[in-house]
C-alpha cells in the first residue's frame, strides 16, 4: 500500500487557540475572576476541556475525569457547613480537585494534540521568541521521559528493599535524585548532539509541514473566550 | 565562528530538561499543600527538594539568559497549575536578578549559585501573595469550608507573614542550594558528570 | 569527499582521544571504523558531523574538511545540510514526539520548502516501507522500530555524507536485517557512508574498506576483501566481534552437564497485559533449571524484558507463583530473593562509592565482608570511586557485588552484552560463570549469539 503523507493537522484547533483557552480557563475557572457573575462561561469553560478529549476519542480518560469532577463537586458541596477541623481539610481537597481538574484535563489534550514543529510554528507566527518556545517543546517531551527514568529508578529501589529510605528520610531523597538527575543528565546531553547535528538553531527561519491556519472551531473558542472576557468587564466595570 | 556569548539549542535544551525535572518535583510536593499546614511549608520543601536539579543545571549555565529564561516557565508553569499569575511576575524579576547575581560570580562560583538559586526561588512565595491582598475574595469563593479552615489558614496567614514567609522562602532556598552544592559535589562532580 | 589532515584531539572530561589522524575518504565510499571500546572512534566520527569542536569542550589541532568546508570554521547549522548522524542510543536521539515530524524535523531546520518535505517523506517511507510506523508516538516504539525511524529521518535529508555511532547496539537480529537495507539503499544513492562499530560482520557486504582504531590511532587499514578473509580468532586478537549474523532463536547449545538430576524452578500462571490491551504474554507453566546459566532469546517485543520484570516481582498486577525446592515465592518474596541486573544500570546505583554500594545491601554492615565481596568480583581497587564513574561493564559488576552481597540466589540480568566489545563480552561471561559457579542461578535475557555461545547453557525461546 502506498504511503502518502497528510499533511494537515487533525486536531481541531490551532496552538494559537490552545494557548488563548489555558490562559482564560487559568483566569475563570482556576483564578475564579468574576466569580457568580461569570457562572455560565465559568460551567462552559469546566466541561470545554473533557468534550475537546471526547472529540480525539478518548472516551476513557475523559469519562473519568468527568467523574471525578461530578463526584467531588457534590461531595464538597455537601460538605457545606460549620465543619470540623479534618472536614474543612477533606473539602478544601475535593474543591482544590474541582479547580484544576478541568486545566488539567485542557493541558493533557494540548499535550496530545500539538505537535511540536506545529507549536514552534504557530508560536512565531504571534512573535513569540524561541528562546522560550524550544525549551517549552522539550519540556513536553521530557514529561514522559522523567516519568519513565522515575520509574525505573522506584523499581530497582524496591528490588534492592531500600525504597522506604535505609536509614533517614535524606537518603530516600538522595537515592531518588541522583539517578535521576544522572540519566536525565546524559539523555539530555544526547538530545541536543542529536538535535543540533540535524540543524536545530536559535532564531532561525524554519519550515514546517503541518499546514497551520485558523479554522471554523478555532473561531468559534476564540468568540468564547472573547466574550469571556467582555461579560466579565461588564460586570467588572458597568455593574 | 559562532558568537559564543549567544544562547544556542544545547543551552535552550538544557533549560527544558532542568525545568522540566524542578517542575516534576514541584507538583510531588504541591501535592501534600491540600493539607492547611503543609500549604504554608511549601515555602520550605519546595526550596529544599528543588535544590539539587537546580545546582546541577547551573553547572550548565555559562551565558545569560539562562536562568531567567528557566524562571519565566516555571512562573508561567505554577499560574497554569493553580497557582497565581504573582508568580510569573514575581518569577520573571527574581529570575533576572539571580542571572545578575550568577553572572557576577562569573557563572562559576558556588556561592554566587546559592544565592542565586535562593532568590530565583521566590516565585514559590509569590503564589501566596494573593492571599495576603485578596485575602477577602480569595475566601469569599471558599465559604463552604467552614469558619474553622478559614480561621486556621488566616489564622497562620496574617498580613506580618507574608514576608515572614518570603525571608523563610530566601532562607530555605540558601539551604536547599547548600545541599544542591553538597550532593553536587558528592556525587556529581566525584562521578564526573557536572 | 572527507579529508582529515593531521588531527589530534583531547576531551575535556573523557578518556578517549584522537592522535594525528590522516585520512581521507572519496565519494560513495563506505568506511567501517572499528575498534576496541575506547579506542577512538566515536571520537573520530564526531570530527566528521561537527560535534567536535562545535558541541563537546577539548582541544583540536589539526584540520577536518567535508565537502570542502572546513568543519571548525563552519557551524553545525550548515554543516547540518552536508551530514547526518545515527546514534548509537534509540531513546535520546528523538527532538519531537510523533515519527512523522521527526522525519521532517531536519528538513523544516534547513527551512525547506514543505512541498518538497512532504515528496521526500512520501518517497522515503515508502521505500523502506515504513508506512506502519508512521504518526505514532516514539514512546510506544520499541527500541529496533525507533532506530528505524532515526534512520529514516536521515534518509530524508538531502545528505553527501552519513554517519552511523554505534547503530546495532541496542537491536537485535531483524533488527540489524532491517539496518542492513537501510545501509543498501544509501550505497546505492552513492552517499559517503562512515559507521563507527565493532559489532562488523553484518557490515562486510556493503564496506568498501576498513580501519583499525587503538588508543586514538588508525593502526591497520583493510581492504573489504582482507577483513571479509580473517577467521574469528583473528578478529578476537583484534578486539572485535566475530558473529556471524545468526538469529539467536534458531540456535542451540549442548548441554554438556548431565542435567537431569538438577532442581528445577516451576514457575506457574505467569499472565500479564498492559492495561486493556492484549497480554503480552501467557504461560502456564515453565521450567526453570536451577544452578545453571540460561538464555531467554526471542523476537524484540515478544515481552522478554517484561518477563524479567514479573519474575522479580516488579509488575504488581502479575500475580504468579514460583515454587523453589517446595516453597511458593509471590510477588514479594520473589522481589527480596531474586535480583535483576537492569539494561540501563545507571538506574540502581544509589550511593557515593562502589563500597557503600555493597555495604547498604548487607544485613550488617560489615566493611571486611563488603571488600571481600569486591575483591572476588575484581572491584577492590575502586572500592571509593564513585559508581557513576565507572564503564559500562564495571558498573554492571558492582550491581551484581550488590546482588551477592544481599545474598540473593537467582540473578537475572536484561541484555547485559549490548554494545560491549569482544573483550568486554568475555569479561560478562566469565562472571556469569564464577557466579554459577557459587551455586546461583542466572537468567539472561539476550540476543548477543557469542554470550550465548560462551556461557551459556541452557536456552528457553520466548514468544
Amino acid at each position: 500500500m502506498e504511503y502518502r503523507l497528510d499533511r494537515n493537522i487533525h486536531s481541531l484547533l490551532d496552538p494559537r487557540t490552545k494557548l488563548l483557552l489555558l490562559f482564560t480557563s487559568s483566569v475563570f475557572v482556576i483564578g475564579n475572576a468574576g466569580e457568580a457573575w461569570m457562572n455560565t462561561f465559568y460551567w462552559i469553560l469546566v466541561y470545554l476541556p473533557v468534550v475537546l478529549l471526547f472529540m480525539e476519542k478518548e472516551w476513557k480518560g475523559g469519562l473519568a475525569a468527568v467523574g471525578i469532577y461530578i463526584a467531588s463537586y457534590y461531595a464538597q458541596r455537601a460538605l457545606q457547613h460549620d465543619l470540623t477541623a479534618v472536614e474543612s481539610m477533606f473539602a478544601l481537597m475535593l474543591y482544590i480537585i474541582t479547580k484544576i481538574l478541568p486545566t488539567i484535563i485542557l493541558a493533557r489534550y494540548i499535550i496530545k494534540t500539538t505537535k511540536v514543529s506545529e507549536f514552534l510554528t504557530a508560536m512565531k507566527r504571534i512573535h513569540i521568541t524561541d528562546k522560550l518556545t524550544i525549551p517549552i517543546s522539550v519540556i513536553f517531551r521530557f514529561f514522559p521521559t522523567v516519568a519513565e527514568e522515575a520509574k525505573a529508578i522506584n523499581d530497582a529501589m524496591r528490588m534492592r528493599g531500600i525504597e522506604m529510605g535505609a536509614k533517614k528520610a535524606s537518603e530516600a531523597v538522595e537515592y531518588r535524585m541522583v539517578p535521576l538527575i544522572a540519566s536525565c543528565s546524559i539523555i539530555g546531553e544526547e538530545l541536543s548532539a542529536a538535535a543540533m547535528t540535524r540543524g536545530l538553531d536559535v532564531g532561525k527561519k524554519r519550515s514546517c509541514i503541518w499546514k497551520i491556519r485558523f479554522g471554523f472551531p478555532d473561531m468559534i473558542i476564540i468568540a468564547l473566550c472573547l466574550a469571556c472576557f467582555g461579560w466579565w468587564g461588564i460586570g467588572r466595570f458597568f455593574v | 565562528m559562532e558568537n559564543t556569548n549567544r544562547l544556542n539549542a544545547k543551552d535552550l535544551i538544557n533549560v527544558g530538561i532542568y525545568t522540566a525535572i524542578c517542575a516534576v518535583l514541584c507538583c510531588a510536593v504541591a501535592m501534600t499543600g491540600v493539607i492547611p499546614i503543609m500549604m504554608v511549608l511549601l515555602v520550605v520543601f519546595v526550596p529544599i527538594i528543588t535544590g539539587i536539579p537546580y545546582m546541577m543545571f547551573l553547572t550548565k549555565v555559562k551565558k545569560f539568559g539562562m536562568i531567567l529564561i528557566m524562571n519565566v516557565l516555571m512562573g508561567a508553569f505554577m499560574w497554569v497549575t493553580g497557582m497565581s499569575y504573582y508568580a510569573l511576575i514575581v518569577g520573571t524579576v527574581a529570575g533576572l536578578i539571580a542571572e545578575l547575581i550568577y553572572r557576577a560570580g562569573r557563572y562559576q562560583s558556588k556561592k554566587c549559585g546559592i544565592f542565586a538559586y535562593a532568590v530565583s526561588g521566590i516565585y514559590c512565595w509569590a503564589n501566596y501573595i494573593g492571599i495576603f491582598f485578596n485575602a477577602e475574595s480569595y475566601f469569599s469563593t471558599r465559604q463552604n469550608f467552614g469558619q474553622d479552615y478559614i480561621d486556621a489558614v488566616t489564622g497562620m496567614l496574617p498580613l506580618w507573614m507574608c514576608p515572614v514567609l518570603l525571608v523563610v522562602d530566601i532562607l530555605c532556598g540558601i539551604i536547599g542550594g547548600w545541599i544542591g552544592a553538597k550532593v553536587l559535589k558528592k556525587h556529581f562532580e566525584k562521578a564526573g558528570i557536572a | 569527499m572527507i579529508c582529515f589532515d593531521n588531527v589530534s584531539y583531547k576531551y575535556v572530561k573523557d578518556r578517549e582521544s584522537l592522535k594525528g589522524i590522516d585520512l581521507s575518504v572519496n565519494e560513495g565510499e563506505v568506511i567501517l571504523v572499528c575498534g576496541p571500546s575506547g579506542c577512538g572512534k566515536s571520537t573520530l566520527v564526531r570530527c566528521v558531523n561537527g560535534l567536535i569542536p562545535h558541541f563537546y569542550e577539548g582541544e583540536l589541532s589539526g584540520r577536518v574538511s567535508v565537502n570542502g568546508i572546513d568543519v571548525s570554521q563552519t557551524t553545525l547549522r550548515k554543516l547540518s545540510r552536508h551530514v547526518g548522524t545515527v546514534f548509537q542510543n534509540p531513546r535520546s536521539q528523538f527532538f519531537n514526539v510523533d515519527t512523522t515530524s521527526e522525519l521532517a524535523f531536519g528538513c523544516e531546520n534547513f527551512g525547506m520548502d514543505p512541498d518538497e518535505i512532504e515528496r521526500r517523506i512520501d518517497q522515503t517511507v515508502n521505500r523502506h516501507a515504513l508506512g506502519p510506523l508512521m504518526d505514532r508516538s516514539i514512546f510506544k516504539l520499541s527500541g529496533g522500530e525507533k532506530q528505524k525511524i532515526a534512520c529514516a529521518s536521515i534518509a530524508v535529508e538531502p545528505l553527501d555524507v552519513i554517519i552511523l555511532d554505534e547503530p546495532s547496539a541496542n537491536l537485535d537480529h531483524r533488527g540489524i536485517c532491517e539496518l542492513q537495507k537501510m545501509i543498501a539503499a544509501w550505497k546505492e544513492e552513492h552517499k559517503t557512508i562512515l559507521i563507527a562499530e565493532h559489532r562488523i560482520s553484518y557490515l562486510f557486504p556493503y564496506i568498501t574498506r576498513a580501519l583499525l582504531m587503538d588508543s586514538g590511532e588508525i593502526v591497520k587499514e583493510f581492504s573489504a576483501e582482507e577483513i571479509k578473509a580473517l577467521s574469528a580468532d583473528d578478529l578476537h586478537g583484534l578486539g572485535l566481534r566475530a558473529e556471524a549474523m545468526q538469529d539467536p532463536v534458531g540456535l542451540s547449545i549442548d548441554t554438556k552437564e548431565e542435567t537431569d538430576k538438577s532442581d528445577k524452578f516451576i514457575l506457574s500462571n505467569m499472565k500479564f497485559s498492559y492495561r486493556g490491551e492484549k497480554p503480552v504474554f501467557d504461560i502456564l507453566q515453565m521450567e526453570i533449571p536451577a544452578g545453571e546459566i540460561v538464555a531467554i532469546v526471542g523476537a524484540n517485543g515478544a515481552g522478554k524484558s517484561t518477563f524479567l520484570r514479573c519474575l522479580c516481582g516488579l509488575e504488581r498486577r502479575c500475580k504468579a507463583e514460583l515454587k523453589v525446592n517446595g516453597e511458593v515465592w509471590n510477588n514479594k518474596k520473589r522481589r527480596q530473593n531474586i535480583y535483576m541486573v537492569m539494561q540501563d544500570v545507571n538506574h540502581q546505583l544509589f550511593t557515593d562509592s562502589v563500597l557503600e554500594e555493597v555495604m547498604i545491601s548487607l544485613d550488617k554492615e560489615d566493611k571486611d565482608e563488603a571488600l571481600e565481596i569486591l575483591r572476588s568480583l575484581d572491584l577492590e581497587g575502586f572500592a571509593d570511586k564513585h559508581p557513576l564513574a565507572l564503564s559500562g561493564g564495571q558498573k554492571q559488576r558492582v550491581a551484581v557485588a550488590s546482588a551477592v552481597a544481599s545474598g540473593r540466589k537467582i540473578i537475572l540480568f536484561d541484555e547485559p552484552t549490548s554494545g560491549l566489545d569482544h573483550f568486554h563480552m568475555l569479561q560478562v561471561s566469565e562472571l556469569l560463570k564464577k557466579l554459577r559457579r557459587s551455586g546461583r542461578t542466572l537468567i539472561i535475557v539476550t540476543h548477543d549469539v557469542e554470550l550465548i555461545k560462551t556461557a551459556c547453557t541452557r536456552i528457553i525461546r520466548f514468544g
